[in-house]
């Protein structure tokens, strides 16, 4: 039991914006009342729900290739040194898991959502989930680029198409649906892309990208999942793959869909020396279509490291920037591809990426639909999201920023001219209750009764970088983690999943396929049950 | 800067028609790697198996993997960083003299062959085993040889990978690099990971007597490794849990017996290719698992006071 | 301001990191804070007076007398000083060090004077590895300074080193110059195998003949007159660089070719033997 007294309220979901009330916890949830609990005295202070990141990169094959590849940011970073009750483990562009689970509570993040996840290594991705302490995780399974699905959309059977999605949601233990770079992945196991959206998938005759967006949003609607489409558009990082974006957001036709790191796809021009933003054309579409829902994917200006399923992208990358590639083919399924790379603000394009994410957040008038993430660790790491807030907060200090730009960099973007301020009322809910409701978790995001108690408050500080950096508590699930600064608890977090019905015949069709295409026995395949902690088996909607 | 170059074996089996063997002998040491993965079988893009396939075996002397091979290219020993540079130079158009070619004991026409025929190919593939990896270059010759297939992507689509030992050495440094970053030759002495190979992986800390005690899990270095490493671990409280009597645990001052791993215990493997399977127990065993002797010894230790004494949960400033 | 002198008195079992012995963390403090700094042994945190006599304070020359092979990171990161041994050194010494000088009377470990910026290491005995390397993943070794090491070294000299000067008295091992991208290597007793490999730019002289990968091409044999600059640079270190035409001449090696890079490799033919060929 507890009782927080006398902190600024900011609870959107319930448009409560900065009122003086008592916040109640018993039992790791929020209640209306409790009798004589211990108090948090928390006046001058602000009470947030804990945050939720949408998309970002935290477990599993792909970041585990990126840790081994590079040591030498390990040792330059944060060190968590072990203790009777904490694990050791490093900071960083890659944070081991441990590390990953100290540092998103330490900045008072409860929930994350891993947003690629191969179901050939999802049990991969599920043993670092374990070991990923004190948040709550969800994941999204890739399915854009999976041959068992794309021949079935060649062959024009949806009906089947659906049971076996569902089957591989379950087999994987996701919570939802990611596609990423659709065909694109799959034609680059032989070297190529899929840039066009309306033509063939290399090696095929019918499935098109466009095609495979469409019918897998269509089947993620028809399972009800509670989380949309999760959608990484074709020619990521490409300049002018707006016109790419728009038609893949045509192309769905009013169906749901979260646009992943729109950031990434909001580029005009012809090349890299005539890259510009164009931001504000993107954001006048999600403006007028609400069937849509994004994240940022900003990117600060620093080192990092690229980590992405799109492997054609990421070989592109490597030849640029002259760095250490990684890449890793996933056997009918997916990708993935690694660089390190480092955003500097005298580079053109750095400089117009660096704007398009915060354009993006300042223009998408409606802050439910638009969500703080930086697709850690591509456009910065997610320890980095306080920076992201003060430059949203802080007009005078993006202005500083822009400062040393060249007029060249500055004719290219449109940051200069927005004057827009973010308010804590709407800090709160692009960092929580929006991404929240966008996941389709009811009890996450908000403070209203019955709601999971993962509350964050922070001291009241004119630095607003300063004071989202340093939460002064962080309770999970009615639980203090982390007081001051310091780690004080250390709880498992729960495992989120759905469990969409399927036709059990499904699998007579599943397994004898698994010969022709896999090297793994069809029943090894499945996550069981037993790897995923704490489990919470969601429902699914009804999307009519 | 190179890089690391790969995929899953199944991206083989279905694609591959380029298969060239490094430093290694699969026929006798990895005799599944040919009929299900590589070699032999029908994949969905070539459809035809080995006959749609080309194999290349590159080794100092003839195994019995050579009756498998389309074309042989016998080295001279100790000369593979030295065939791989060459190999890198001709696929980047540089010239480079027969002459020059010659202390490989391969021909400039052989290497110059074999370059066409990998920018001809489809889908190459390159795996390379411990002739390569564990002669004199070590580290570099497979980072000649990752760096190879990855060059080798600006013309063609190409991939490589080491031929990992036997037991779950792939899930080892799985494991180690989400809990601590780094995949091997850990030091936990600060209270957080460091990593230095040379300084710090375990034959050279046995070679140099750098640890004062050692436990041994799921490997036999009294078998493999070198004597002076052999030496430090019979004059040191060593103790080793293993199924069975090992080299190891014969010199060890205490033998825990366990379970064996796959048989009598569950747990997890990784596969060569970091693909995760189930191991799901047949028997049952009267001896503990593995992880429950760990277990146990972490209690125990867990019980006695902090020597850490750290003075703070991280550091900024690491050593 | 005399000198802190500090004399090993009990040696470690296990491997003793010592990064307190810098004249950065020593100048400015008294006799009492110097022996309570820390040490760390193996798992455990020690006193630097577990293991030492010392005398003196608030210096930033120091003496170091012992066998002190266990020793790790001594002159870790030190900018100025002077820093002397009497005995034999383990790893890291001088690693990131960016001014000052150290002066080791013995042998020294592995990674010394890993990825330092500028000052002077001079080893009177061999070396281990990776001298002025870069460590294990970084892009770049050594950015400035001087290091010179008397008698012999072992793998990876000068790994991406990208700045300064290493001479190594004796035989150099393997993958002397790997990655190297600027600086010089001076090798006067000349490498074993791989000299310059994956190199991109930057420049190796070696005064005995060298075998050299097949990567590398010779370019042209001469008296190069930056050479000329240089040996005068060298003999202010003691170091006499041959350059006179009637002496003999270089052999220029280019490459690596593989990477392809434009890596110099000068190999000394001395008169008779040029005369010869
Ligand atoms: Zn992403």
């Amino acid at each position: 039991m507890l009782r927080i007294v006398g902190g600024q309220v900011y609870d959107p979901a319930h448009g409560i914006d900065g009122v003086v009330q008592d916040v109640c916890i018993q039992d790791g949830r929020i209640v209306e009342n409790v009798d004589a609990a211990p108090t948090i005295d928390a006046s001058g202070m602000i009470v947030f729900p804990g945050g939720v990141d949408v998309h970002t990169h935290v477990a599993g094959g792909s970041i585990n290739f990126a840790r081994a590849m590079t040591p030498e940011d390990h040792r330059r970073t944060t060190a968590f040194i072990r203790s009777q009750t904490n694990r050791a483990g490093v900071g960083g562009m890659t944070p081991t898991t441990f590390a990953t689970g100290y540092l998103y509570a330490g900045m008072g993040w409860t929930t994350v959502n891993e947003a690629a996840v191969p179901i050939l290594s999802a049990k991969h991705t599920h043993e670092e989930l374990r070991d990923i302490p004190i948040v709550d995780k969800s994941c999204c399974v890739l399915l854009a680029n999976n041959e068992i699905l794309l021949d079935l959309l060649e062959a024009g059977e949806m009906e089947r198409a659906r049971e076996v999605v569902a089957w591989q949601i379950w087999a994987s233990k996701a919570y939802g649906v990611k596609a990423v770079n659709p065909g694109g992945v799959a034609a680059w196991k032989y070297g190529k892309n899929a840039e066009q959206l309306s033509e063939p998938v290399d090696g095929y005759h019918k499935v098109t990208p466009a095609k495979i967006v469409a019918g897998l949003a269509q089947i993620v609607d028809d399972l009800g999942l509670p989380h949309p489409l999760h959608l990484h558009c074709n020619n990521l990082g490409v300049p002018g793959n707006l016109t790419t974006t728009l038609e893949t957001m045509q192309n769905l036709d009013g169906r749901r869909a979260h646009m992943a790191h729109l950031q990434y796809h909001a580029y005009g021009g012809d090349d890299w020396s005539t890259m510009r933003s164009e931001a504000p054309q993107l954001a006048d579409y999600m403006n007028a279509h609400r069937n849509f829902t994004t994240d940022a994917g900003a990117v600060l200006f620093g080192d990092t490291v690229t980590i992405t399923a799109d492997g054609p992208w990421q070989h592109l990358l490597y030849k640029l920037t002259g760095r250490k590639w990684g890449n890793l083919d996933v056997e009918n399924e997916t990708g993935c591809g690694i660089v390190p790379y480092t955003y500097r603000p005298t580079n053109l394009v750095n400089a117009v990426q660096w704007a398009v994410g915060l354009e993006l957040l300042l223009l998408i008038d409606d802050p439910w639909r638009v969500f703080l993430t930086t697709d850690h660790p591509n456009g910065a790491c997610f320890w980095r999201y306080p920076e992201i807030i003060q430059l949203l907060m802080c007009r005078d200090f993006r202005r500083d920023c822009m400062a040393g730009q060249s007029d060249k960099a500055l004719s290219r973007i449109h940051l200069p001219d927005i004057d827009r301020e973010y308010t804590l009322y709407e800090i709160a809910t692009i960092t929580s209750a929006g991404p929240a409701r966008a996941l389709g978790l009811p009890r996450k995001g908000h403070l209203g009764v019955g709601a999971d108690a993962d509350v964050v408050i922070y001291d009241q500080d004119d630095d607003v970088a300063r004071m989202f950096g340093h939460p002064r508590y962080v309770i999970k699930g009615g639980e203090i983690v982390i007081e001051d600064g310091d780690i004080r608890a250390t709880p498992e977090g729960r495992g989120l999943l759905v469990r969409p019905p399927h036709d059990e015949q499904i699998e007579a069709f599943l397994r004898p396929l698994f010969e022709d295409y896999y090297t793994m026995s069809f029943d090894n395949y499945s996550v069981e049950m037993e790897r995923i902690q704490q489990p919470e088996i969601c429902d699914c909607i009804d999307t009519e | 800067m190179g890089g690391k170059v790969s995929c899953t074996l199944g991206e083989v089996k279905n694609r591959a028609d380029f298969v060239l063997y490094w430093g290694g002998n699969p026929a006798e040491c990895h005799p599944r790697h040919f009929t299900k993965y590589a070699l032999m079988p029908k994949g969905r893009f070539v459809p035809r198996g080995r006959k749609d396939r080309t194999m290349v075996l590159v080794d100092i002397r003839e195994t019995k993997s050579v009756k498998a091979a389309d074309i042989f290219l016998q080295i001279r020993p100790g000369k593979d960083f030295e065939a791989l540079s060459i190999l890198r130079a001709l696929v980047k158009g540089q010239h480079v003299d027969e002459k020059q070619v010659a202390e490989t004991g391969l021909t400039l026409e052989q290497l110059t062959d074999l370059v066409d025929r990998m920018k001809r190919a489809k889908f190459g593939v390159m795996f390379f085993g411990m002739g390569l990896s564990m002669t004199r270059g070590k580290h570099m010759n497979s980072a000649s040889i990752l760096t190879l297939a990855a060059e080798l992507n600006a013309y063609t689509k190409f991939v490589a990978m080491p031929m990992r030992g036997h037991g779950n050495v792939t899930g080892a440094d799985v494991v180690m690099r989400w809990t601590t970053g780094y995949p091997f030759g850990v030091n936990f002495s600060r209270g957080y990971p460091r990593y230095n190979p040379g300084e710090f992986s375990t034959v050279d800390l046995l070679v140099r007597g750098d640890v004062d005690a050692a436990l041994i899990l799921g490997a036999d270095p009294g078998a493999t490794m070198p004597q002076p490493a052999i030496d430090h671990l019979a004059r040191i409280p060593t103790v080793v849990l293993d199924p069975k009597v090992t080299h190891t645990s014969r010199l060890a001052r205490v033998h825990i017996t366990t379970a064996v791993t796959g048989i009598s215990a569950p747990g997890t493997g990784y596969r060569m290719d970091e693909i995760p399977l189930p191991l799901r127990p047949a028997l049952r065993s009267p001896y503990p698992t593995d992880e429950d002797v760990v277990r146990r010894i972490h209690q125990a230790v867990a019980e006695k006071p902090d020597w850490m004494a750290a003075g703070g949960q991280t550091t900024t400033t690491q050593i | 301001m005399s000198a802190i002198r500090l004399t090993l008195k009990e040696q470690p079992g296990v491997p003793l990191e010592t990064e307190v012995l810098s004249p950065d963390a020593l100048a400015d403090l008294a006799h009492d804070e110097i022996r309570s700094l820390p040490v760390q042994l193996g798992k455990r945190r020690r006193r630097l007076d577990d293991f030492f006599e010392i005398e003196g304070e608030r210096s930033d020359e120091i003496e170091v007398h012992g066998d002190l092979s266990l020793l790790k990171w001594i002159g870790r990161g030190m900018s100025r000083g002077r820093l002397t041994i009497h005995g034999n050194v383990g790893m890291h010494l001088g690693a990131y060090m960016t001014g000052g000088s150290i002066e080791v009377h013995g042998d020294a470990g592995d990674w010394v004077g890993a990825e330092m910026g500028d000052g002077l290491i001079s080893v009177h005995g061999n070396a281990g590895g990776q001298i002025g390397a870069a460590y294990r993943g970084s892009p770049t070794g050594m950015r400035g300074g001087t290091i010179v090491i008397d008698g012999s070294t072992g793998l990876e000299v000068g790994m991406r080193m990208k700045k300064g000067t290493i001479v190594i008295g004796d035989t150099a091992k393997d993958f002397a110059g790997l990655q190297m991208k600027g600086g010089n290597i001076v090798l006067l007793a000349g490498a074993e195998l791989r000299t310059g490999a994956w190199m991109i730019r930057g420049t190796i002289i070696s005064l005995k003949p060298i075998a050299m990968l097949p990567t590398f091409r010779l370019a042209r044999s001469y008296n190069p007159e930056f050479l000329r600059l240089y040996a005068r640079f060298l003999s202010g270190l003691g170091i006499t660089l041959p350059c006179a035409a009637d002496e003999g001449r270089y052999d220029l090696y280019s490459g690596d070719v593989s990477v392809p890079g434009k890596g110099e490799i000068f190999v000394w033919q001395p008169a008779e033997a040029a005369a010869s060929r």
